[in-house]
């Protein structure tokens, strides 16, 4: 097949990739320190757990419903990860597995209420934020686990050789691999995409929605435990406060990236180039020296204009849909 | 660690104070306005209070999350359940008042703990660490341990918290006394949150590390990530000074990668404000010339202390601490109320 400029303008993720070289670009012609080694260790640090956290939510828009508990989800994790350790002396490995299995459970539970009881999503899962949060602080009683084995610490913190590249990059690398083959090289895939775009349409063709939409779950709170044992090992504690900033970002990231939030079209490259936008534009803020008091209406205004574009995308492809019907 | 800062500092009060001890119906919900671990020895004061001073209840509860409609939810709910007095970090230094109000109405005394509310209001006092006056002291400490010029970076939390603007602009009169060597090159605030925290501050680091003299935190978080970025970077060049007593922050100045901290109260604030409760729910009131410190949002607050800690004093701050909260303690009644 020959990539022609023609079919890379019709791709997602090329206008975000335009977006992120020259905004680049611009930042370094005025702050030179933003190519630094230094820097770009720091962005891809960043950009690590958030890419989890995007590509969390983004399966979830894939079927067209929301996770309000990815945050509530990777905070109960991080800190059974970072307990189980320090209280249990259990080893990385085990901790791991406990991790994984508590997210896992998470994301079924999520999912298996939502089937079960046929309400949205939406309300099932800001039920369950409360419960998975309520769970941690339970448990920490808000205080936070300090006792992290120094090899956690030291891959949360460690760049590989003498490059600005972290370990901790690693991970969220292969995960967007793997979904990306899942979300385009799978049937899978392929049943959450026709889910989300006609739940009708998908179960006409025999595709089971409970699979579907439990599937979609617990994949969701896989990657929010994955992030939150990635930030677990970057912050070197386990704080019950972790994933309490997560929701907006993991709606930015896959909206900017031109998911339709009514479901039945994401895109894995674009939201994971919605992921780097939203951290150059987080560190643009910082370098540029924004008032605090007014970092907030630029990130609003940021979403706010991926809303609309977002809004403007569903428009079109809802009068595609009426010019084919006609037909 | 601070469970230890806690246990320590509770027994010691608690030999001192048993002369206090009596036994009443008094119910004090004691809630922060979200989780955070600054606020964490407030459960282990209220049961000493409880013990100490013979109150029927003196629990902690945490809102879910940091949201205004979340804490009143969770104080009506408390009510509801027999609670009969609160005491509260504002979730908003203006919005908190609506509830203090309600409460007051049904004969609930309340008192903003750790943080003030804006006058008017039902609140019987503001009992916190004077804030802008600890971010003012460790921004001079900070111009002191830098030779007295340099360039410096503020970060700091929440800007709903009351606080915030508090420590911004004391920190601002620090550097205004210092003669003009003194500069802030930039503030960073919301980022009371880890992940942000850790994300703002490392950028900040990287693109102005290399020109930044001085650091003063005057939030928990951010003294935490902005300790270990420090530390992680190796760097002992750039000063810092920090707040509160986490772990990290402590294992930072031992090190000598920060070179000191501004230590609040929180055990003093839940146990001394259960003790206040309990009294004014038996009657007492304050006395109408007490000897209120005034902020710029109430005047009548009173400063349950502060203290700044470095490397020489690092292993036996909890001996300050307990100081203060005893001398508190001690003459509080005397000071402040008419029985």
């Amino acid at each position: 097949m020959t990539i022609t400029l023609q079919t890379l303008l019709k791709k997602d993720w090329f206008g975000l990739l335009i977006v992120v070289i020259l905004s680049g670009i611009l930042i370094t012609l005025f702050k030179p320190a933003f190519l630094s080694s230094f820097n770009l260790y720091v962005l891809m640090v960043s950009t690590s757990y958030m890419l989890i956290i995007a590509l969390a939510q983004m399966i979830i828009i894939s079927i067209g419903q929301m996770n309000l508990s990815v945050g509530a989800i990777g905070g109960l994790v991080a800190i059974s990860f970072s307990g189980v350790m320090e209280v249990y002396h259990l080893s990385v490995p085990l901790a791991i597995f406990i991790g994984l299995a508590i997210g896992v459970i998470c994301g079924f539970l999520n999912g298996f209420i939502t089937v079960k009881s046929g309400i949205s999503a939406f309300i099932i899962t800001l039920a369950t934020l409360y419960i998975f949060k309520g769970i941690n602080l339970g448990i920490t009683e808000a205080e936070p686990f300090y006792e992290i084995p120094s090899a956690v610490k030291n891959f949360g913190n460690a760049k590989i050789g003498g490059t600005p590249i972290p370990y901790l990059i690693i991970i969220p690398i292969i995960i967007t691999v793997l979904m990306w083959v899942l979300m385009n090289r799978t049937e899978t895939g392929r049943h959450m995409l026709a889910y989300g775009n006609s739940v009708q349409s998908a179960e006409l063709l025999g595709i089971s929605s409970s699979k579907v939409v439990i599937t979609a779950h617990v994949i969701s709170g896989t990657l929010a435990a994955v992030a939150g044992m990635l930030v677990v090992c970057r912050l070197q504690l386990g704080t019950p406060n972790i994933g309490d900033s997560w929701l907006l970002p993991s709606f930015a990231a896959p909206v900017i990236g031109g998911a339709i939030l009514a479901g039945g079209k994401v895109d894995v490259i674009a939201t994971s180039l919605g992921v780097l936008i939203v951290a150059i534009i987080s560190q643009a803020l910082v370098i540029f020296k924004i008032d605090p008091f007014f970092v907030q209406i630029f990130l609003g205004l940021m979403i706010l204009l991926a809303v609309f574009i977002n809004r403007y995308r569903e428009y079109k492809q809802e009068a595609s849909r009426k010019v084919f019907t006609h037909d | 660690m601070k469970l230890l800062f806690s246990l320590i500092v509770s027994c010691t009060i608690s030999i001192s104070t048993t002369a206090f001890a009596g036994s009443s119906g008094t119910k004090v919900a004691l809630v922060p306005g979200g989780p955070h671990p600054y606020f964490a020895a407030w459960e282990k004061a209220g049961k000493d209070a409880v013990k100490d001073f013979g109150l029927g209840k003196a629990d902690y509860k945490v809102p879910a999350e940091w949201d205004l409609s979340q804490q009143n939810e969770l104080i009506e709910s408390l009510v509801g359940k027999g609670y009969n007095a609160v005491l509260v970090f504002p979730g908003d230094a203006v919005g908190t008042n609506k509830i203090l109000g309600e409460l007051d109405d049904a004969g609930i005394p309340t008192a903003a703990l750790a943080g003030c509310v804006e006058q008017p209001t039902k609140a019987k006092m503001c009992f916190g660490t004077d804030t802008g006056h600890s971010a003012y002291l460790g921004t001079k400490q900070l111009i002191k341990a830098m030779g007295g010029k340099g360039k410096i970076a503020h970060f700091t939390g929440f800007l709903v918290d009351p606080n915030t603007t508090l420590r911004i602009n004391a920190v601002e009169k620090a550097v205004a006394e210092a003669g003009g060597g003194v500069e802030i090159i930039q503030v960073i605030a919301d980022i009371d949150a880890y992940e942000p925290a850790d994300e703002k501050i490392n950028a900040f680091m990287a693109a102005q590390g290399g020109e930044v003299d001085g650091i003063v935190t005057t939030a928990w978080v951010p003294a935490v990530v902005a300790s270990q970025a420090l530390t992680n970077m190796g760097d002992k060049r750039i000063k810092m000074v920090g707040i509160d007593h986490d772990e990290v922050v402590l294992k930072a100045i031992k090190e000598g990668y920060v070179h000191g901290t501004m230590l609040q109260n929180p055990y003093g604030q839940g146990y001394i404000g259960s003790y206040v409760m309990d009294k004014i729910r038996g009657g007492c009131v304050f006395k109408a010339n007490a000897p209120w410190k005034s902020t710029a949002q109430t005047d009548q607050f009173i400063d349950s202390g502060t203290v700044f800690v470095d490397i020489t004093d690092v292993d036996t701050y909890v001996d300050a601490m307990r100081g203060i909260s005893l001398d508190i303690l001690k003459t509080f009644d005397g000071t402040y109320l008419d029985c």
